[in-house]
Parts: C-alpha cells; sequence; structure tokens
C-alpha cells in the first residue's frame, strides 16, 4: 500500500467515470438515431461499475503495507437497454412501418443530463483524490532538501 | 540510540498509517457510483493509528445506504481527504526537524 496505488486507484475511478461519460454522450448524440448497422432505432447505453482490486505492481505486492486489497473500480459490462424503442407518427420517414410510424431511441435528454453533471462529479472527485496524494507525495519529497 | 526514534511518536508509521489510509479513501470515492460497495476505513483508533495497521479495514457503521446498496459519502470522502493532507504535512514537517537535528548533529552544529 503506498500512495501511489492511491493514484492508481483514483485513476481507475477516473477511466470508468470518462467511459460513462462517453456512454452518455453517445447516447444523447443518437437520441434520433432510427439507423444501426444492427438494425432499427439506436438503443440506449450504460456501464455497470464493479469494484475490483487495483493494478498492483510485482514489487508493490510484494512489500504490501498491509494485506488489504486496495479496491479500484472498473466498467465490467455495458448493457445495452433492449425495452421497446418509441414510436412516433411520421408518415413521410423513410422508416416508417406501413402503419406511418417511425421507432426512435429510448432517451430522456434529461435524465442522460444528470447521469452526465453526476459522471463529471465523479471525476472530480478522483482528480482532488489524486492531487492530494501529489500533494502528499511532494511533502515526503521536501524531507530530503 | 537511535535519535530518529527517541520522540514519543513513531513518525514514520504515522506517515505509513496516513498513505494506507489515503488509499482506502480513494478506493471509496473511485466507487462512489459502484452498486453495492460499502464504505471502508482503516480503524481510527488513536492507539491504532500508531500499532500495526494491518488489517485494520472495517466497514463505515451508520452511513445511509442509496437505493443500489452503495454508502459512499461524497462529503465525507473530501472532509478526510483535506483531514488526511493536513495530518501528513504537520508529520512531514516534524519529521524534517527531526533529520534537521540528525544532519545538525553530523555535522558537529556547523549547519
Amino acid at each position: 500500500m503506498s500512495l501511489f496505488s492511491a493514484i492508481g486507484i483514483s485513476a481507475s475511478g477516473m477511466d470508468a467515470q470518462r467511459t460513462r461519460a462517453e456512454l452518455i454522450t453517445e447516447n444523447l448524440a443518437n437520441a434520433d438515431t432510427t439507423r444501426t448497422p444492427e438494425g432499427g432505432p439506436y438503443r440506449r447505453k450504460d456501464a455497470v461499475f464493479t469494484s475490483a482490486p487495483a493494478e498492483q505492481s510485482f514489487a508493490q505486492a510484494l512489500s504490501d503495507f498491509s494485506g488489504y486489497p486496495a479496491q479500484g473500480v472498473s466498467v465490467s459490462q455495458v448493457v445495452v437497454d433492449d425495452s421497446e424503442p418509441e414510436r412516433r407518427y411520421l408518415p413521410g420517414h423513410p422508416d416508417a412501418d406501413p402503419d406511418g410510424y417511425v421507432a426512435f431511441p429510448k432517451i430522456n435528454p434529461a435524465e442522460e443530463m444528470v447521469d452526465l453533471m453526476s459522471a463529471s462529479r465523479g471525476y472530480q472527485a478522483n482528480v482532488a483524490a489524486i492531487s492530494t496524494a501529489k500533494d502528499m507525495i511532494a511533502r515526503s519529497m521536501d524531507l530530503f532538501k | 540510540m537511535h535519535l530518529a526514534h527517541t520522540a514519543p511518536l513513531d513518525l514514520g508509521r504515522f506517515m505509513s498509517y496516513l498513505s494506507a489510509r489515503q488509499e482506502v479513501v480513494s478506493s471509496n470515492i473511485a466507487n462512489a457510483d459502484t452498486p453495492g460497495y460499502k464504505t471502508q476505513d482503516i480503524e481510527t483508533e488513536f492507539s491504532a493509528a500508531f500499532a500495526e495497521a494491518r488489517d485494520a479495514i472495517v466497514e463505515v457503521p451508520g452511513l445511509s445506504s442509496k437505493n443500489d446498496g452503495n454508502n459512499v459519502s461524497i462529503d465525507r470522502e473530501a472532509r478526510l481527504l483535506a483531514e488526511n493532507t493536513v495530518r501528513f504535512n504537520l508529520a512531514a514537517q516534524l519529521m524534517r526537524g527531526r533529520i534537521k537535528d540528525i544532519r545538525s548533529a553530523i555535522s558537529e552544529g556547523h549547519s
């Protein structure tokens, strides 16, 4: 356990939150997409976070301060929302079915924005943790002066 | 007699404890959005800080859980981050003074 592994843990948090933010922006960008390579409208994606033992170098694992495996976080899965798409009546649309309805992604922009804010705040919190760890390391290095 | 160990506080161990704590707090922050994750901490008893911090990881009681079973409070973690830095800076400052004393002894008081 060291301050460097604390930085590693926060980095895993930043990575996970950034992945989530990427998926959210993808959802927002595709809020009106009716065609995808898989066919049908775009489907909302979301990241599933799982706590995972932080990556450790061999040396770190050997000289561990305590037997505690510090938990980082990782995106274990990207879930695709398979609920029914929203149907809008647009008879002139090239993707309209015989009844004149077009299947649109079921994406609520307000919900996505709130998730995006939460991802951004989570990212900031991890950055704050890294900068305090860096501060502590800098203080330790001051000891040599 | 080791000069660095004569003071009542074992600063080196205290700094190790603070680094370990920093890691636990980072872990809590990284997992602030992980479903089912429970806030963890190192035993905060004053004596435990100076004794072996080994295996003293505990779940923090009394925090309210969100719907997904996660009970990380970002405010608590932010406070701990700030506290940890202040404590570490203090310990580093004291350690510096101690090292200065040793240096002074090595140079027979001429520094």
